[in-house]
This record gives structure tokens, C-alpha cells and sequence, in this order.
């Protein structure tokens, strides 16, 4: 490769997920070769991104504005608080399930060997956000891992210190999925956290 | 080297590239090891990476070559152990202690099954502060550093029921008065070398004197579950 900003662009790109030497030449080809003025944008785009997209103050998922769209709207349940890892689980709940209340986002589960502790998840600013009063019931939606488990343990207990009643995602077996090739664990979970048939 | 169902925990995973975890695991027969496994993340692989949570008797084909080992294949064994709620921080706990406190490549078989029986305690919601104080005694036993127990440090003489001492973690037991700092009574520290569970002062100070000894031997650092473990108000 002759040119040094030909090969620093397509080091550059090497840092996306799943994108591989091969992959970041074809797109820098592409973007030199066919679109420009995307590539450009898509320059101004990450840009703005990268400097002006912090933590909404209060959940602490993804914004721009010192308060995010959610908290600041007014047409959200405020009696509801979902608590999830990340903001993917945050966007996947948004777009799973009907879901009209508040979030919280951690950024991470308690754990001690990847250095993650109450004070680097907020937990400091949940408790006192419980403590106010206006929120009725707290969904933990940490992932069913050891880890999350854990933090879900942990959070229940914020939840009880501040009046709060604490809720868990279920578990169980996927849907379409059959028992023979659902994994023990799995299997265990959804077999103890079994629901009574007489749906009103 | 060929290591062939061998039995294992997983004590840590880290998302390594993109569809693969790195492992830290205990083994019984090769002690900690760092263990690549490959393509077991993503939507495809859910049932492998279910197997490889902690706490999980696990029977492990493993590819040792230099440093990390690479997984060639997890078979579960027995029953999933539930941890749940305080159990399962101090699971964490558990595998804290055993990362920072052991080697990578170091055998201990003593080790494992000290880990293996903590497990099958906490899940059977045995008290958590004494089950892990017993776990710290063997682990600090396993690599060497076992505590002194039954005898004074100054003098031969056995330790004394009555008595109270405070615990240095190069010489040992050593008289002291009642109320000094850090003390504790020799029948506490004999009920530890007896495996009896002692009275909630004694819990309290045993408690302490681990502490003490745990981060001398880490250098005077301190363990991430320590905080997360003291915001948690235990259940019994």
C-alpha cells in the first residue's frame, strides 16, 4: 500500500466489531471509489457522535442533552424503572416489548474481577433516585449470568431499603425452542419458575 | 499437551475477539489456567455459553500449549448449583480470592476440592461468613501460607482457650490484652483450626484477622467483593 492515509483509514476501520483487515480495505475502496460525499458524511457523523454524546444525568443511558428524550418526556410512567446492563438491552427492550416506563442504565454488572463495583455503576445515584419516592416498582432486567444474578440480588435490596417493590425478568425456555436441546440450566430455571395455567 | 475431561470450574469470562471468551478457570490437576474458547458467544452459541457460567462442575477437554490453554470441549457435570442472592456474591467472592491469591499453572488439588465443597455449601445455603472464612483457612493452607493455629508464636506453648491474641501474619498468635486492636480470643482461633463454628464476636473478629492476612499476602490491595459484599445486609 503506497498511500499513508489510504492504509491509516483502513487501520482506523479495523476497529469496528466483526471488521477484519479484509473488510476495512473493501470499505475504504468503496468510500473512495464510489461515495465520497457518504464518506464524508459519515466523517461528520462519528465526529459529532464521539464528542458530543455523553450520560443522560439521570438513567445514564446514551445523550447529547443534559437529560435524555425518555426522562425528559413527560408521557412515561414515572412509577416504573427498568433496570438494564446496557443501552443494547435498553434498545432491545424498547423495541420488544410495550414497555411505557423509566430505565436505568449500569454500564457494566457487579464484578469484582473485571473491577466493577456499586460506585462504578451508579448504584449510589439509583438508591437515591428509589428514595424519592415516585417509583413504585423497581424491573431488574440484568442478564440471567452469575454476574447479573448477582446484581440483580444486590439491586432487589436497594430496591426493599428504598420502598420499592423489586421485579425479575423470567426466566425459561425460548419461545419455539423445544426442551430436549434447552440446556439444564435453562431447563431448571424455567422448570422451578413454573406459572399456574388459570390466566383470568 | 492434551489435558482429557478434565475437571474444572470457570472462576471468570471476559469477551475476547468476537464470538470468543477468555476463561479463567480452576483446574484440579493443572490449578488456575487461562482457557480460550472459541466461537461460543453470540446468537448461535447460547448453549455453550451457558455452560461456561461459574459455578458449574464442569469437565473440561482442554489444549495446553504454553501460557493459555485452548477449549476443546465442556461437558457439564451434575446438577447446575443454584447460588442465589447473597450466595451468589459470595461465589463472586470465591473467585476473586482464588485469582488474585493463586498462580496460573499451579497445580493444587487440596485447592479444588476446598473450592468444590465452599460451592455445594453455599448452595445449600449454609451461613455465609463461616463458610467462607473456612474456604479462606484451606486456600491459605493450599498455597503455603497456613495460618498457625494451635500454637503461640512466642514460646512453645499451645494456644490458649482463655487467652487473647493478636495475629501477625509472619510470626503468628501472639498474647495481648483483652481489649487491644485487632484482638481475638484463642478459643476462636482454636474453633477455626476445629472447623466449629464460633459465637458472633468470635465470627466478627475471625472476619477481621482474615482481612488482615489476605491483604498482606495481596500486597496491601484490597478485594473488589469486600465493597460489594458490605453493601449487602445478609438474610439470616
Amino acid at each position: 500500500m503506497t498511500s499513508l492515509l489510504l492504509s491509516s483509514l483502513i487501520e482506523a476501520l479495523r476497529c469496528l466489531p466483526g471488521v477484519g483487515g479484509k473488510s476495512a480495505q473493501r470499505m475504504a475502496f468503496h468510500l473512495l471509489e464510489r461515495d465520497r460525499e457518504r464518506g464524508l458524511k459519515l466523517a461528520d457523523a462519528l465526529r459529532e457522535a464521539m464528542q458530543r454524546i455523553g450520560r443522560c444525568a439521570r438513567c445514564r443511558d446514551f445523550s447529547e442533552e443534559p437529560l435524555c428524550a425518555t426522562c425528559a418526556g413527560s408521557t412515561r410512567d414515572h412509577h416504573l424503572l427498568c433496570v438494564v446492563e446496557s443501552p443494547v438491552d435498553l434498545a432491545a427492550i424498547e423495541q420488544a416489548t410495550g414497555y411505557r416506563g423509566h430505565y436505568f442504565v449500569l454500564h457494566g454488572r457487579l464484578s469484582p474481577l473485571d473491577g466493577l463495583g456499586p460506585e462504578e455503576l451508579g448504584l449510589a445515584q439509583l438508591a437515591q433516585r428509589l428514595g424519592e419516592g415516585e417509583v413504585e416498582e423497581l424491573i431488574i432486567a440484568t442478564n440471567p449470568t452469575v454476574e447479573g444474578e448477582a446484581t440483580a440480588h444486590y439491586l432487589a435490596q436497594l430496591a426493599r431499603a428504598g420502598g420499592v417493590r423489586p421485579t425479575r425478568l423470567a426466566h425459561g425456555v425460548p419461545l419455539g425452542g423445544e426442551l430436549e436441546y434447552v440446556d439444564r440450566g435453562t431447563l431448571a430455571h424455567a422448570f422451578g419458575g413454573r406459572m399456574p395455567c388459570d390466566h383470568p | 499437551m492434551r489435558l482429557d475431561q478434565q475437571p474444572a470450574y470457570v472462576l471468570h469470562a471476559r469477551p475476547y475477539r468476537e464470538t470468543s471468551l477468555l476463561l479463567e478457570c480452576l483446574t484440579r490437576d493443572h490449578g488456575r489456567l487461562g482457557v480460550v474458547a472459541r466461537g461460543v458467544r453470540g446468537e448461535r452459541a447460547r448453549l455453550r455459553r451457558a455452560q461456561l457460567e461459574p459455578f458449574q462442575a464442569l469437565a473440561l477437554d482442554l489444549l495446553l500449549r504454553g501460557e493459555l490453554a485452548t477449549l476443546a470441549g465442556a461437558e457439564v457435570v451434575g446438577m447446575p448449583l443454584r447460588l442465589a442472592g447473597e450466595h451468589g456474591l459470595a461465589g463472586l467472592y470465591l473467585n476473586e480470592l482464588v485469582v488474585r491469591l493463586t498462580a496460573r499453572q499451579d497445580a493444587q488439588p487440596v485447592l479444588f476440592d476446598a473450592y468444590a465443597r465452599t460451592l455445594a455449601r453455599l448452595a445449600a445455603s449454609e451461613p455465609v461468613a463461616w463458610t467462607l472464612r473456612r474456604f479462606e483457612r484451606d486456600l491459605l493452607e493450599a498455597i503455603g501460607y497456613g495460618l498457625q493455629l494451635r500454637q503461640e508464636a512466642d514460646g512453645d506453648g499451645l494456644l490458649q482457650a482463655q487467652a487473647h491474641y493478636r495475629y501477625d501474619v509472619e510470626q503468628g498468635a501472639l498474647r495481648c490484652t483483652a481489649g487491644a486492636p485487632h484482638a481475638v480470643r484463642g478459643a476462636d482461633l482454636l474453633a477455626l483450626a476445629d472447623d466449629r463454628m464460633p459465637d458472633r464476636t468470635g465470627m466478627a473478629a475471625l472476619r477481621q484477622l482474615m482481612r488482615e492476612v489476605i491483604r498482606y499476602h495481596l500486597g496491601g490491595g484490597e478485594l473488589r467483593a469486600w465493597r460489594v459484599l458490605a453493601g449487602v445486609q445478609p438474610q439470616r
